[in-house]
């Protein structure tokens, strides 16, 4: 009897445990005055600390973060928790389809009042809102705004007596002298996966900006003459020899750009924070959007832009709201910006950075058409599949192979469109 | 009936040799179950032992491996209600190219890792079995058993990419002709990545194997070295039969690896360029995580478990030895 007793007592013990368990290690108490955030930055993590301090100044929340290494399983736990009250207060996500991907299901906090409060105060350019919004409402707010430029190494432009390009001829001449001298003009890697989609949007959307808006949102086809032109332009600078091997270490570009081996790396500016890790300073390096293919063309550049969002059933959610009502605040960005050494979605905020300094400066003068970034700007399934389709190209970048990976794109976009619409 | 009979001979053998007789086991036969309170008792009694393994292999394997089969015939995105869709999912993987080298990718890590772990773990647990001088070789080969497969894919990435250390060793010694994009290329990049595999899991064999070899009775040898057989022949017909039960371990730990396996690929290539290097595991989990196509990953995942069981089973049925 005396037995059974005991073991009725581990049962609710246990049961009691679980069920604690069952609210999540992700979740804050009810009455904190702390905001738990999830990211799958670590490079963030004391950032986010920081700009929470600034938050707390003004909501009376903090932020509290976690971190998942991989982003595939940062994303796998995000998806899970987003179902239970299990996730955290805050996440971090991309933007564009990714964050209509998440925002169709439900399960994201409306934004509306939070935006607009961020447009009156002019801490926000309005017109981005489409890369925040699905179905008209916003459901998160931007956590930066990368442009995508190209990186020059000085040492070696001043070594070969080079100037920063402005014309397509002038892009293309330089990389001839550069490559002349011994050195890889251009980084390009398929090695990280999604890296194999940068050069392919970078030269699309230099070449006819407004196809490339098109084809992103499904309006155009793969096959269509301006992508066809993109892949040709793209085979004959491989032909030329401008390119590293596609299997070079994505992690190892710094290292090669800083030793002079790579002249020019394409690459959005919050990859001045790695550069910068690696004791490349102004001197070292420079910026510069990549020109237009022809000279009638618009001028555009690439952005991109993380996210942060307020799962609807995260413990703290309309504490979360609050506190991204303030997020763009110029007290919290200038600390934020300046812990992760990128350009703050609010153009008010000061940038001490010289090279992001001189890139917002070209981006004022040129006045570019501002594009998004390939990795956000269609259905994940499309894109995920495509960069697939674009790396094998990347090993065999022969005009014959330019058409058949073209027609593996349209189909999977043709397929991918009709399912994303039928989701709707 | 005769079994009877043969139980009782040898009861009485043993009861004449002044030793107790030798109970056979128990064996659950109609006619012979154990009946009444005490029966019921009894089972009661072992199944409340088997409860916990019971309990954890059904909450922490079958019920998963249901969960993920009825996932295989839905639509599922990891965060709206699933929708059944039949055997869509399983109709779409008879017509993904991408699924058939996937396959073929698993068929040829399958006979790679079959093949030279347990050749290569062989070899080297027989020529350095009792030789202490070289004693050294076998840790060499030992060693990397003890480092993960992602410390594994670091080291070969560094080792087999464009601008890696074999290409360079090549070129320093005037080979350019055999420079190769080792990982870009297929069926180059398998092949590749099963020997960095193998690098690491031949450590394992050699272990087994030289267990194996010290069970084998001296006595043994010395009689086929009586009987006029050495070197090769010694081998084949005295040391390698008995050695069986250590192979059939070794080739079944083998083919459960190649099937599983995951980190290496994942690392080394990402199973790319293209999907050229995927393997199902991995497929399964591009799918699954990456893409978010929860329902044809789970489809992925049953195929992948059919097979695996099924090897297993075939390979086990085959080499277990049978009971009398």
């Amino acid at each position: 009897m005396k037995h059974r007793k005991s073991l009725a007592v581990v049962a609710a013990a246990t049961a009691l445990w679980l069920a604690a368990c069952a609210t999540g290690s992700e979740t804050s108490d009810q009455s904190t005055d702390t905001l738990t955030l999830n990211g799958d930055r670590s490079d963030f993590v004391p950032a986010y600390t920081a700009a929470g301090e600034e938050l707390k100044k003004l909501t009376g929340f903090g932020i509290e973060p976690r971190n998942v290494p991989s982003t595939e399983n940062y994303q796998q736990v995000i998806r899970s928790s987003l179902q239970s009250s299990s996730s955290t207060d805050i996440i971090k996500w991309w933007s564009g389809y990714r964050l209509q991907d998440l925002a169709r299901t439900g399960s994201l906090a409306n934004l509306d009042a939070e935006w607009d409060k961020a447009v009156k105060n002019g801490w926000v350019n309005a017109d981005t809102k489409p890369s925040f919004s699905y179905d008209g409402h916003v459901y998160a707010m931007p956590m930066y705004k990368s442009y995508w430029v190209i990186y020059y190494n000085k040492k070696v432009y001043k070594d070969l007596n080079l100037s920063v390009p402005t014309t397509w001829e002038q892009f293309i001449g330089n990389a001839e002298k550069i490559k002349a001298a011994g050195v890889t003009p251009f980084f390009a890697t398929q090695e990280a996966g999604w890296t194999a989609f940068i050069w392919f949007g970078e030269i699309l959307s230099k070449l006819d900006p407004d196809f490339y808006v098109k084809l992103m949102n499904g309006e155009a086809k793969y096959t269509d003459p301006p992508a066809r032109r993109a892949m040709e332009i793209w085979a004959d600078l491989y032909d030329r020899g401008f390119f590293t091997a596609p299997d070079t270490s994505w992690d190892n570009e710094p290292a090669l750009f800083k030793a002079g081996k790579v002249a020019m790396v394409p690459m959005g500016t919050w990859r001045n924070a790695a550069f910068a890790q690696n004791g490349l300073t102004e001197a070292d390096y420079g910026a510069f959007v990549m020109p237009p293919v022809t000279p009638n063309t618009k001028p555009s550049v690439i952005i991109e832009s993380g996210v942060f969002a307020v799962p609807q059933r995260a413990s703290n959610a309309d504490a979360a709201k609050e506190a991204l009502g303030e997020w763009l605040n110029p007290a919290v960005q200038k600390t934020w910006v300046d812990g992760i050494n990128d350009i703050s979605a609010n153009p008010q905020v000061g940038i001490t950075n010289p090279i992001l300094t001189s890139v917002v400066q070209q981006v004022q003068q040129l006045k570019p058409m501002e594009l998004e970034r390939y990795w956000e700007a269609s259905p994940p399934a499309l894109i995920e599949g495509n960069v697939q389709d674009l790396a094998a190209f990347m090993v065999k970048p022969t005009p014959q192979n330019i058409e058949s990976t073209l027609q593996k794109m349209e189909n999977r976009a043709a397929a991918e469109w009709a399912k994303w619409r039928e989701q709707r | 009936m005769a079994r009877a009979a043969l139980n009782d001979a040898a009861a009485t053998v043993a009861a004449s040799a002044g030793k107790p007789p030798r109970t056979p086991p128990p064996r659950r036969r109609a006619g012979h179950r154990l009946s009444g309170r005490w029966g019921w008792t009894a089972r009661a009694g072992s199944a409340g032992f088997l409860a916990p393994a019971v309990l954890l292999v059904a909450v922490l394997l079958l019920v998963p491996f249901a969960v993920t089969l009825y996932q295989s015939f839905t639509q599922y995105d990891g965060i709206r209600p699933a929708r059944f869709i039949g055997l869509d999912n399983y109709e779409r993987l008879a017509t993904d190219s991408g699924f058939r080298k996937s396959l073929l990718n698993t068929f040829m890590w399958t006979v790679g890792t079959l093949l030279l772990p347990v050749v290569l773990g062989l070899l080297i647990a027989v020529l350095t079995n009792g030789a202490s001088r070289l004693a050294w070789v076998r840790y060499a080969f030992v060693l990397p058993y003890a480092i993960s497969g992602t410390a594994t894919a670091a080291i070969w990435g560094f080792i087999l990419r464009s601008d890696g250390a074999l290409n360079q060793a090549l070129g320093f010694l005037g080979l350019e002709s055999l420079q190769r994009e080792w990982l870009l290329e297929w069926p180059t990049n398998t092949i590749v990545m099963i020997v960095a595999n193998t690098w690491q899991a031949v450590g394992v064999a050699v272990i087994l194997f030289l267990v194996g070899l010290q069970t084998v009775p001296q006595e043994t040898v010395e009689a086929g070295t009586l009987d006029g057989a050495s070197g090769l022949r010694l081998f084949r017909h005295i040391v390698f039969p008995q050695l069986r039960p250590v192979t059939v371990v070794v080739v079944g730990i083998s083919i459960a690896n190649s099937l599983r396996v995951f980190d290496v690929i994942w690392l080394l290539t990402q199973g790319g360029p293209g999907r050229v290097s995927e393997t199902l595991a991995v497929t399964m989990y591009r799918q699954t995580f990456v893409v978010s196509d929860y329902g044809f990953g789970a489809a992925v995942a049953v195929v992948l478990a059919v097979i695996v069981v099924g090897a297993s089973w075939i390979y086990l049925r085959q080499q277990m030895p049978k009971r009398a």
